[in-house]
C-alpha cells in the first residue's frame, strides 16, 4: 500500500516545505529513469482527471509548479510525499519559463495508434464489486461520472461492454481518448471494478 | 473512449484502426453538442451520424481535451456573430448526464433569503417574458498565454470570446416571483456539473445583488436562435452582459440568495487579480485582491491573419473591438510599431454588450510588417500596449498585433 501524502496531517507548509528541500542531488543516468518515472506519475496521477495537455502546455518556475503540485494534492491528487517532490522536480526541469513551445511529454501521453492487443488476456482474476467502488472513483469518475452515470467518458452502468472481451482490452491497452491502465491498475483492481459496475 | 468507431476496430482482430484522438474528439463535441439542439425526440445516436457531416465543430483549437477547453480561432471574429458551433468552451468539470438534463429530471431551484423557495421546469419558465440580448462573452483567462512571465491557467491565446444572440428571461423577474429577503446582497449560482472527485472544490460562484437584479442579467436558454447546445450550458445559462464569463454558469439547477458572498475555491480565492501593481512572486494579501467582473476594453484584428503573405497595395484590415458595460467610440491601427495611429472605421451595429467591428484600409509595401489595433472606450479608456501582470493572468487586454509578410 502506498503511503498517500495527507495534507491534513502535514498542512501544507509543511508540504511546500518537503517541496523546497526535497530535491536529489541525482546523477545524469538516475535522473533519465526519474523522468520517466515522473511521466508514468503525470499519466496515472493527473492524468485520472485532466488530460495532460493542461500540464504539457503550462511553463512556470519552480515555486509557480510547487504551487500547482500543492493545491493539486490538496484537491486529491494521490500523489506519495515521495511523489509530489518527483513531480515538481520533473515538472520545473522540463516545463519551466523558457522551455520550447515544442517540450512536451515522451511517448506515454499519447492514447495514439492504438497498440494491437493479443486476442487473448491471461490473467483476469475474480473481483470484489465492494472493492471496486473505490477504485472507480480515484480512477475512473473523473470521466465517467459518480455511479459511472457517464460524463466526457461513457456511461458504464448498464453498458453492454461490461460483458464483453473489448471491457479488458480497452482498460488494459486505451482505445481513442480512454488511457491505457496496463501500468497502472492491477489485474486485481480492474477485476474489482468490472465487478462492481456489474452491481449498478 | 468507447464509441461505435471503437467497436468496429475490434472486429478487425490485430489490424486496428487508428482513430485519432482528434476525430474521437470531434465526435464527442458533435455528439453532444447537438443532442439537446436536436430535441428529446431524436436519438443520441441519429444525431451523432447527423453531426458527423458537419465539421464544423473542427475549427475549434483544442487546448485541453478533458475537461475540454477550446478557443476559436481568430479569423471566424469577421463575423458579427459568432456560430454556436464555432464558439470557444471552457469547461471547469465534464459536462452532467444528459439524463440528468432532460426536461423530465432537469429543475431551476430559488432558495436562500426569498420570501418563497420554488422550483422551475422548463415549462414554467415560459411564464416570463422572453427577451434577446447580443452580447460578448468572453473566458477571464481569455489572453493569458501573452503575459510574461507566464502564469498557471489554460494558456488561451486571443479566442476565448464571441459574440452571441442570447434568448431567455430576466433573472430579476425569476427572483421576484421568489420574493427577495431585504437582507440579500449576493446571487449565487450552481450547475449540474460536479467534479470528479468529491476532494475538487464544486463550480460554484455568486455576483452582488444589484448585477444580479440588473434587467439586462439573464437565464439563457437559447443562443443565436437555437437551443442552448450543451456544451454551451444548456438547458439554462446565466448571461451577464459586460461581466466575463465566470459569473455565466453553465447547467443552471441552483440559484441561492444570501448575505455574503459565495464560499469556496472558485469565488474566495480563484477569479480575483490584484488592485494594484504587483510582482512576480511577491505575496499578495487578500485585500488587494477583487473578482474578475467588468470586461477591459479590447479589440482584435481578425484578418489579415497572423503570418500571412501579403501582396503589396490595399489590404484590408478589419476585426472586433468591446469593453465592459460602455461602448466603443474609437478603435486606432498602427503600422510603425505604436508610434502613429490611425482611426479605423466602425462599421455594422452599435449595440450595448455587443462587440463592434471595424475596418482599415491599409496601403501596403513590402517587407515584414506589423499590425497592432488598440481600442478606446466612452469612459475615455484605451487598451494600453501590455496588461498589468497579475499572477493568475486574468483580463489581457494588450494591443493586439498581426506580423504579415508584404511582397512586392
Amino acid at each position: 500500500m502506498r503511503s498517500v501524502l495527507s495534507v491534513t496531517a502535514i498542512g501544507l507548509p509543511g508540504l511546500a516545505l518537503l517541496l523546497l528541500y526535497g530535491q536529489t542531488g541525482a546523477a545524469p543516468d538516475e535522473r533519465a529513469g526519474m523522468a520517466a518515472r515522473a511521466e508514468g506519475v503525470v499519466i496515472a496521477r493527473c492524468g485520472s482527471c485532466h488530460s495532460t495537455d493542461l500540464i504539457t502546455q503550462q511553463r512556470l518556475n519552480r515555486s509557480q509548479w510547487q504551487g500547482t503540485v500543492g493545491k493539486m494534492v490538496q484537491w486529491g491528487a494521490e500523489l506519495s510525499e515521495e511523489e509530489a517532490v518527483l513531480l515538481v522536480e520533473f515538472l520545473a526541469t522540463r516545463f519551466h519559463q523558457t522551455a520550447p513551445a515544442s517540450v512536451t511529454l515522451n511517448e506515454i501521453g499519447a492514447a495514439e495508434p492504438l497498440q494491437a492487443e493479443p486476442l487473448v488476456i491471461q490473467e483476469r482474476p475474480s473481483g470484489i464489486s465492494q472493492e471496486g467502488a473505490g477504485v472507480f472513483a480515484n480512477n475512473c469518475q473523473g470521466c465517467h461520472g459518480s455511479g459511472a452515470r457517464g460524463g466526457f467518458g461513457p456511461k458504464l452502468a448498464g453498458n453492454p461492454i461490461l460483458n464483453s472481451e473489448r471491457f479488458w482490452q480497452t482498460l488494459l491497452y486505451g482505445r481513442g481518448g480512454m488511457p491505457a491502465w496496463e501500468h497502472t491498475l492491477s489485474r486485481q483492481e480492474i477485476a474489482n471494478i468490472l465487478a462492481w459496475l456489474k452491481t449498478l | 473512449m468507447l464509441n461505435a468507431d471503437g467497436e468496429a476496430s475490434v472486429t478487425k482482430g490485430h489490424v486496428v484502426r487508428v482513430l485519432s484522438r482528434r476525430t474521437v474528439l470531434r465526435r464527442i463535441i458533435q455528439g453532444l453538442g447537438l443532442t439537446l439542439a436536436l430535441g428529446p425526440a431524436v436519438p443520441v445516436v441519429q444525431a451523432r451520424e447527423r453531426a458527423a457531416q458537419s465539421d464544423e465543430t473542427d475549427r475549434l483549437i483544442t487546448r485541453v481535451a478533458r475537461p475540454l477547453d477550446a478557443e476559436t480561432p481568430v479569423e471566424e471574429f469577421v463575423a458579427y456573430l459568432t456560430p454556436n458551433s464555432r464558439f470557444f468552451l471552457r469547461s471547469h468539470f465534464s459536462p452532467p448526464p444528459l439524463e440528468q438534463l432532460s426536461d423530465e429530471n432537469w429543475r431551476l431551484r430559488v432558495a436562500g433569503l426569498v420570501e418563497q423557495p420554488l422550483t422551475f421546469t422548463r415549462q414554467d419558465l415560459k411564464q416570463f417574458e422572453a427577451i434577446t440580448i447580443t452580447a460578448v462573452v468572453q473566458c477571464s483567462g481569455n489572453g493569458r498565454a501573452s503575459y510574461r512571465p507566464k502564469v498557471p491557467g489554460v494558456q488561451w491565446e486571443q479566442g476565448a470570446v464571441g459574440n452571441a444572440r442570447w434568448t431567455g428571461v430576466r433573472l430579476v423577474d425569476v427572483l421576484k416571483k421568489s420574493g427577495l429577503q431585504t437582507n440579500g446582497r449576493h446571487v449565487q449560482f450552481q450547475g449540474a456539473d460536479h467534479p470528479g472527485a468529491g476532494t475538487v472544490p464544486p463550480f460554484v460562484r455568486s455576483i452582488p445583488i444589484e448585477k444580479a437584479l440588473h434587467h439586462d442579467t439573464i437565464l439563457a436558454y437559447e443562443m443565436n436562435g437555437r437551443p442552448l447546445p450543451l456544451l454551451h450550458g444548456g438547458p439554462l445559462r446565466v448571461i451577464t452582459p459586460g461581466w466575463m464569463a465566470n459569473s455565466c454558469i453553465k447547467w443552471l439547477t441552483d440559484i441561492t440568495v444570501r448575505y455574503d458572498e459565495a464560499q469556496g475555491y472558485y469565488m474566495q480565492t480563484a477569479y480575483r487579480y490584484p488592485t494594484r501593481p504587483v510582482t512576480p512572486g511577491e505575496t499578495i494579501a487578500a485585500s488587494d485582491l477583487k473578482p474578475v467582473e467588468l470586461m477591459v476594453v479590447k479589440s482584435l484584428i481578425a484578418q489579415p491573419r497572423e503570418s500571412a503573405s501579403l501582396k503589396s497595395g490595399p489590404v484590408m484590415i478589419q476585426g472586433v473591438a468591446w469593453t465592459g458595460e460602455g461602448t466603443i467610440v474609437m478603435v486606432e491601427v498602427s503600422l510603425d510599431e505604436g508610434r502613429t495611429w490611425e482611426p479605423a472605421r466602425m462599421i455594422g451595429e452599435d449595440l450595448p454588450y455587443a462587440w463592434r467591428q471595424w475596418q482599415y484600409i491599409w496601403q501596403a509595401t513590402s517587407g515584414q510588417k506589423t499590425i497592432f489595433s488598440r481600442a478606446t472606450d466612452d469612459r475615455g479608456i484605451t487598451q494600453p500596449e501590455t496588461s498589468p501582470w497579475g499572477p493568475s493572468g486574468f483580463l489581457w487586454n494588450g494591443w493586439d498585433r498581426v506580423r504579415v509578410m508584404v511582397a512586392e
